[in-house]
């Protein structure tokens, strides 16, 4: 029997924002970073470097005390390595939800392995995860990179919503159909799955995901004309927006118990200028309720996109298959780090309720009084690890046997090419 | 990153969450396996939020190795040297474990530094326990006392049913590593990796480094070793330590990097594939660009060539009517 099935799988959520990454079985990750890589121009873009001699192109990296290729970090060390010294630039590999920069990320991988999770590659299968809107080109090169680069014994690529779908169940059955709503740092995406299997053609994304509030937060706040210093301007929005936003249940009203109450709801933050050390503080008001209130009323932040993420959901299910779409209103749930405003569920639940309880009204009006349409049950689900669901999901299901019987192996990379990881099959125990 | 880290990152991380938050203490049931297959299991709970129990199995040892009590010679001594009173140790491990110990966090030391000193000592837990053997040799390098059995060759673990041997003598101790890779790629980068390594260590700047030597065949040094410990498909790599290697601090450096120097290698390998696979995805790119900008000229050609027959034909029908 292959070792490696008797150690936990190695779990990797690469968001645009956050990776999660850990090792299955576990309710937590190990690790949540951010997706990001510092790295060292100064070496990399010596010219010339293949021609040099190797001994004496060995002996200048030596003697300025780096190794070119490895001079760099990822994560927290990056953000605080390129605030630190010029040297560094970031990048950002993943865009969006989809890998752009495959040095970036292989380099990523390669810390994420080595140095945070620090285990052996070889000695165990992996469950990488994927936007539904990856193209398969990308799976292949995921699987080149896993197999040639790490010799991964194993590797399943999922598709993250339905990971997050089997986050939700775990004690009783797993109940695989229900619309996801995955809203990250970079793409907010409405998934519907029927039995494990996205419904492609039905999948709806929208221009605003969790970056969009940290960015509207941060605008708000300028225009007010807090002092925030301008090179931490947006780490703060973000914080402030983790800390202090909440969903509202009507922007009038909220605002009137702003003005009533301001000791009650306006908070302070305080920090610390990063080049001088002074300590300076700023007020959060409005912005606490405005920033989350961009996915209901998209056209406070956006002029472009107006639909908001009740009516998207809405579409969504409507345009699957009819038999499905009962099924799909009752088990609406929600993923990620950007659905953890408080009250967020409680919105997006009676929202979409409005609108599917107007439509049913309408249509029995059209068909008279004589047939009476039956009430859809309309369930937004929330639970406590929704903040890293996708995570946990592939870890669950990485810790079921099916799991390592529907990877593709590296002898089965070897024999037909980087092709086979353009798909993975739906397995037992996601169902 | 070039040299792994002694601590495990991750056992570090959760033991200096559970100090800062020792009064909000959350029920903890984690476990995970680093490289050459050590595995750790952490639990606490909400009743007794300042003890922790962990777990950690070591690699199956080969035949060649003592394990009697399931540990490596001394590392009982070790671990209490290393840990005092803030680690007691339980007899006998959890099922599946080599060493079960409970930590008992209210005794670590109250100066912030000695105590994020003492959290970095128990993450490094493996470097204590798997390197208590050769800790105890190089001591006695350190020390110039006699080896017991001198010149007698040691087996110790490293990998899961692999050592790596060594010879204690009383001015220097030689240390030999059969290399083992099984993907015959990572073999061959290995073997040039580890040829350059020692071709490294005769240049100027790394005089004081130890000697270093590469064979493709077992070294003399293991003319007694076992059978299984002569097949090595990347070659033997041989280190001479000698005292000024194993003087004061450096000591617990020399051990651990010696006892993860196949997963130092393993790293470096894996390294110098991913910046192969960078440097043939750029040509790819380069290769793409001037095809596209093959593609480019010709359609430029064609269209010139076009415009030019156009052009030839106002000009013959003006040269006509002229
Ligand atoms: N408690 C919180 N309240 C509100 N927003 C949060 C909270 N925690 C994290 N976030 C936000 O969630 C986002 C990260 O979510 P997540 O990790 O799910 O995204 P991702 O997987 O990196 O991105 P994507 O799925 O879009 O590729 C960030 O914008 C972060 O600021
Ligand atoms: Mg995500």
């Amino acid at each position: 029997m292959d070792p490696s099935t008797s150690r936990p799988a190695v779990v990797i959520d690469n968001g645009t924002g956050y990776t999660k990454m850990g090792f299955a079985g576990n309710v937590e990750p190990c690790f949540i970073a951010p997706t990001v890589v510092a790295v060292n121009e100064s070496f990399i873009t010596q010219p010339n470097r293949s021609s040099t001699k190797g001994s004496s192109s060995w002996l200048t990296q030596h003697s300025a005390g780096v190794m070119a290729d490895l001079d760099f970090f990822i994560g927290e060390e990056a953000i605080s390595k390129s605030r630190n010294s010029s040297t560094y630039s970031l990048t950002y590999p993943i865009k969006h939800g989809q890998v752009e920069n495959w040095d970036a990320m292989e380099r990523f991988w390669q810390q994420c392995i080595f140095n945070y999770l620090r285990c052996d590659p070889e000695d165990h299968y992996f469950l990488l995860t994927e936007s539904p809107l990856t193209p398969p080109e990308s799976r292949e090169y995921t699987g080149e990179i896993m197999f040639e680069t790490f010799n991964v014994p194993g590797l399943y690529i999922a598709v993250q919503p339905v990971l997050a779908l089997a986050a939700g169940y775990t004690t009783h059955k797993c109940e695989m159909t229900g619309v996801v709503v995955d809203v990250g740092d970079g793409a907010t995406h409405v998934v519907p799955v029927a039995e494990g299997y996205v419904i492609g053609s039905s999948i709806k994304s929208i221009p605003i995901s969790g970056k969009d509030v940290t960015l509207f937060v941060q605008q708000l706040m300028r225009e007010r004309g807090e002092h925030v210093p301008p090179e931490d301007s947006l780490e703060v929005a973000r914080k402030i927006k983790e800390t202090y936003c909440y969903t509202c249940a009507d922007i009038v009203k909220e605002y009137n118990k702003h003005d009533k109450e301001p000791a009650k709801y306006v908070k302070q933050w305080r920090g610390i200028k990063p080049k001088t050390g002074a300590p300076y503080s700023c007020d959060v008001g409005y912005e606490r309720f405005l920033g989350p209130e961009i996915f209901f009323n998209p056209e406070i932040y956006n002029k472009d996109f107006t639909t908001p993420l009740p009516a998207v959901i809405d579409r969504c299910i409507q345009s699957a298959p009819i038999d499905t779409r009962r099924a799909l209103y009752k088990n609406i749930v929600l993923s990620g780090g950007s659905t953890m405003f408080k009250d967020f569920q409680r919105r997006l639940q009676r929202d979409t309720k409005k609108i599917v309880d107007a439509r049913v009204l309408a249509s029995s009006a059209r068909h008279g009084s004589g047939v009476k349409a039956q009430p859809v049950e309309v369930n937004v689900v929330s639970h406590p690890i929704q903040r890293y669901a996708v995570w946990f999901g592939g870890s669950v299901l990485a810790s079921t046997p099916e799991f390592f019987t529907a990877c593709h192996t590296k002898a089965e990379y070897e024999e037909y090419g980087a092709s086979i990881c353009r798909t993975n099959p739906v397995f037992k125990g996601m169902y | 990153m070039i040299l792994l880290q002694a601590h495990s990152r991750y056992l570090l991380q959760i033991l200096q969450n559970r100090v800062q938050n020792l009064d909000k203490g959350v029920e903890l049931d984690c476990h995970w396996v680093e490289f050459d297959d050590v595995r750790y299991h952490i639990q606490a709970s909400i009743k007794t939020p300042n003890l922790l129990h962990l777990s950690v199995s070591l690699p199956t040892p080969p035949p060649e190795i003592d394990f009697s009590g399931g540990l490596p010679l001394g590392a009982i001594e070790a671990l209490k040297t290393a840990y005092g009173s803030v680690v007691h140790i339980l007899d006998p491990p959890k099922d599946g474990f080599n060493l079960t110990v409970k930590l008992n966090l209210v005794k670590l030391p109250n100066l912030e530094e000695m105590k994020q000193n003492l959290l970095v000592k128990i993450a490094s837990v493996r470097e204590v326990v798997m390197g208590a053997p050769l800790r105890v040799i190089l001591k006695r390098l350190a020390s110039r006392s006699v080896p017991p059995n001198a010149a007698e060759l040691v087996p110790l673990l490293h990998r899961p049913n692999e050592s790596f041997f060594i010879v204690p003598q009383l001015e220097k101790v030689t240390v030999v590593f059969p290399m083992r890779f099984n993907d015959s790629i990572d073999t061959v980068l290995a073997t040039s990796f580890l040829q350059e390594f020692v071709e490294a260590r005769r240049t100027a700047g790394l005089n004081n480094a130890p000697a270093c030597l590469w064979s493709s065949t077992p070294p003399n040094e293991l003319k007694e070793a076992p059978q299984q410990a002569l097949s090595a498909n990347a070659g033997f790599v041989s280190f001479v330590i000698s005292t000024r290697h194993v003087e004061g601090k450096k000591l617990e450096k020399t051990v651990w990097s010696l006892s993860t120097f196949h997963a130092y290698v393993n790293y470096h390998v894996k390294c110098s594939e991913g910046f192969m696979h960078t440097r043939m995805r750029r040509r790819v790119e380069s290769l793409i660009q001037a095809l596209d900008r093959a593609k480019l000229d010709e359609n430029t050609a064609t269209a010139a060539q076009s415009k030019s027959f156009k052009r030839l034909t106002i000009e013959e029908s003006r040269g006509n009517s002229h």
